[in-house]
């Protein structure tokens, strides 16, 4: 177990040296969040929207900028440095288990998401927002954003295990981008045109974002947050069963 | 006779863009305990790949290795806990300090925080680094990051060092200090297994050397016994050099080796 809280901590050192590499996962979806708002909030008011709960457009668009935040993967970015520096190496020649090469950058991702999950939701506190699932809601709402980060740094990291190539493993990124948008991201799900609605059945970034949005604006809403959870869960395992395989068979 | 590293049939085969590669066909290996090795080879001879296959770094197409004692393919984590690596590339993170590199390289080989700690205290005295432990290690020289990079290896004493290229790009000054510390490791009982192109750092170093050339051993000894093997077989009126050994062992030419094989002296 010692062996995997070094890497953690060592992961955690590495992610406070580079603040640099912070600031975009907060600025960026922040960025998005007040343009999103901008644009739309004028559309749906909070005292004739049904879906947002007595609440401003700001709440329901905070799930986007939290899995935002939570997607940016720089764990898998660092995996690449460390694979070009020969850092990878002189891990794997050491005798500890392939699985604490792997959740060693993933809980620390996990831990860095949080925090900035944390940040975010302060941050848009005075704007109106309040989680009105309460404070368990809040912890919640913090989990399920450092879980998702957790399963999306562990698919970036299977892209540069097998590519070992930081522009590779940046593309894949991109990704996001359409899982994203192919959610109930402005509107929930019945008010999207079928085709969309379709789309967003089968993604399951959808029910991720769903749980979310139910833990902003309704109270504890089990089905929903369990969904979430479910697909993080899922997810997470696959991502680190395949990683920790790539790991055992990197030549 | 002990062997420290026993390699039979040694093979690796994979599949590159090009593809089949051959990189390693058949390699017998015998490093008696204690020596320093030498295993010599122009670039693409086979080098790293053999000693990657040696490290567990890499698997084994066919063939078998023992490193101190210990079946690298049966039981790669008990090998690992015995041997010590520097590979080609100094394997450093350099966000951390070298006295935090060195005290995490002992905590993952088992060491207690505060064992980790006194160990990193004397390697990194060893290695000359005291004065820059607590300096990131991205401010450092090339030659501060190869000692490093040594000092990270022997964190757990390993019985087996294996040392792949250490000097390539160090300047002659830092070269000669590799030399000493790794005289200096080898006095205390580990064996020390080494890859270099440059001739002249394996005639000063190692004990028993070997060829390696397209994936096969074409030369093995010490080296007076391949200078006097060769000044045998040539008549030649004057020594040669491990130079003039490498050239015929691997049928090169002083023209075709041009850019292949340096040359340093100390």
């Amino acid at each position: 177990m010692n062996k995997y809280v070094v890497l953690i901590q060592r992961s955690i050192r590495e992610a406070l040296r580079t603040p640099e590499a912070l600031f975009p996962t907060i600025f960026i979806p922040l960025f998005f969040l007040v343009v999103n708002v901008g644009q739309a909030a004028e559309i749906f008011p909070s005292t004739s929207t049904p879906f947002l709960a007595g609440q401003n457009y700001a709440a329901f668009q905070l799930p986007s900028a939290l899995l935002l935040a939570a997607s940016f993967g720089t764990a898998a970015l660092y995996l690449v440095e460390d694979i070009e520096g020969g850092y990878f190496d002189k891990l794997r020649a050491a005798p500890i288990p392939r699985t604490a090469i792997v959740f060693g950058r993933l809980a620390a991702e996990a831990l860095k998401s949080a925090a900035i999950a944390i940040v975010m939701v302060l941050i848009a506190l005075p704007f109106g927002i309040r989680i009105a699932s309460g404070p368990l809601g809040f912890v919640l709402l913090i989990l399920l954003t450092a879980t998702w980060a957790v399963v999306f740094s562990g698919f970036m990291q299977l892209i540069a295990l097998k590519t070992r190539s930081a522009a590779a493993t940046n593309s894949a990124g991109l990704i996001f981008f359409p899982l994203l948008f192919l959610t109930p991201n402005f509107v929930p799900r019945p008010l999207l045109t079928r085709p969309m609605e379709i789309a967003a059945t089968y993604n399951p970034v959808t029910y991720i974002m769903e749980g979310m949005r139910s833990l902003v604006l309704h109270d504890l809403e089990w089905p929903a947050i369990g969904r979430g959870f479910a697909v993080v869960a899922g997810a997470g395992a696959l991502m680190v069963l395949f990683s920790v395989r790539s790991i055992r068979r990197y030549d | 006779m002990t062997y420290a590293i026993e390699a039979q049939q040694l093979v690796k085969h994979y599949t590159g863009r090009g593809g089949d590669v051959e990189a390693v066909r058949g390699v017998d290996l015998h490093v008696r305990e204690g020596e320093v090795f030498g295993f010599l080879g122009p670039n693409g001879a086979g080098k790293s790949t053999t000693v990657r296959m040696l490290t567990t770094l890499m698997t084994i197409t066919s063939g078998s290795a023992r490193v101190a004692g210990v079946d690298v393919t049966a039981d790669p984590e008990a090998a690992r806990l015995r041997i010590g690596v520097a590979l080609q590339e100094a394997g450093l993170d350099i966000r951390q300090s070298g006295r935090e590199l060195v005290i995490l390289q002992g905590r993952l080989y088992g060491l207690s925080p505060a064992q980790a700690a006194e160990r990193a205290n004397d390697l990194l005295k060893l290695v000359d680094l005291d004065g820059d432990a607590d300096r990131r290690i991205k401010g450092y020289s090339g030659g501060m990051k190869r000692r490093l990079d040594l000092a990270s290896a022997l964190v757990h004493r390993p019985d087996v060092l294996f040392l792949d290229e250490p000097t390539t790009g160090l300047d002659p000054a830092s070269r000669l200090t590799v030399w000493d510390e790794l005289r200096r490791i080898n006095d205390q009982g580990t064996t020390v297994f080494l890859t270099t192109q440059y001739l002249e750092e394996a005639d000063q170093l190692c004990e028993r050397l070997a060829i390696i050339d397209a994936g096969l051993i074409v030369a093995e000894g010490t080296p007076s016994e391949l200078k006097a093997d060769l000044r045998q077989r040539r008549g030649l009126t004057q020594e040669p050099t491990l130079d003039d050994v490498f050239l015929e062992a691997t049928g090169r030419t002083r023209e075709r080796a041009a850019g292949e094989v340096q040359e340093v002296h100390a």
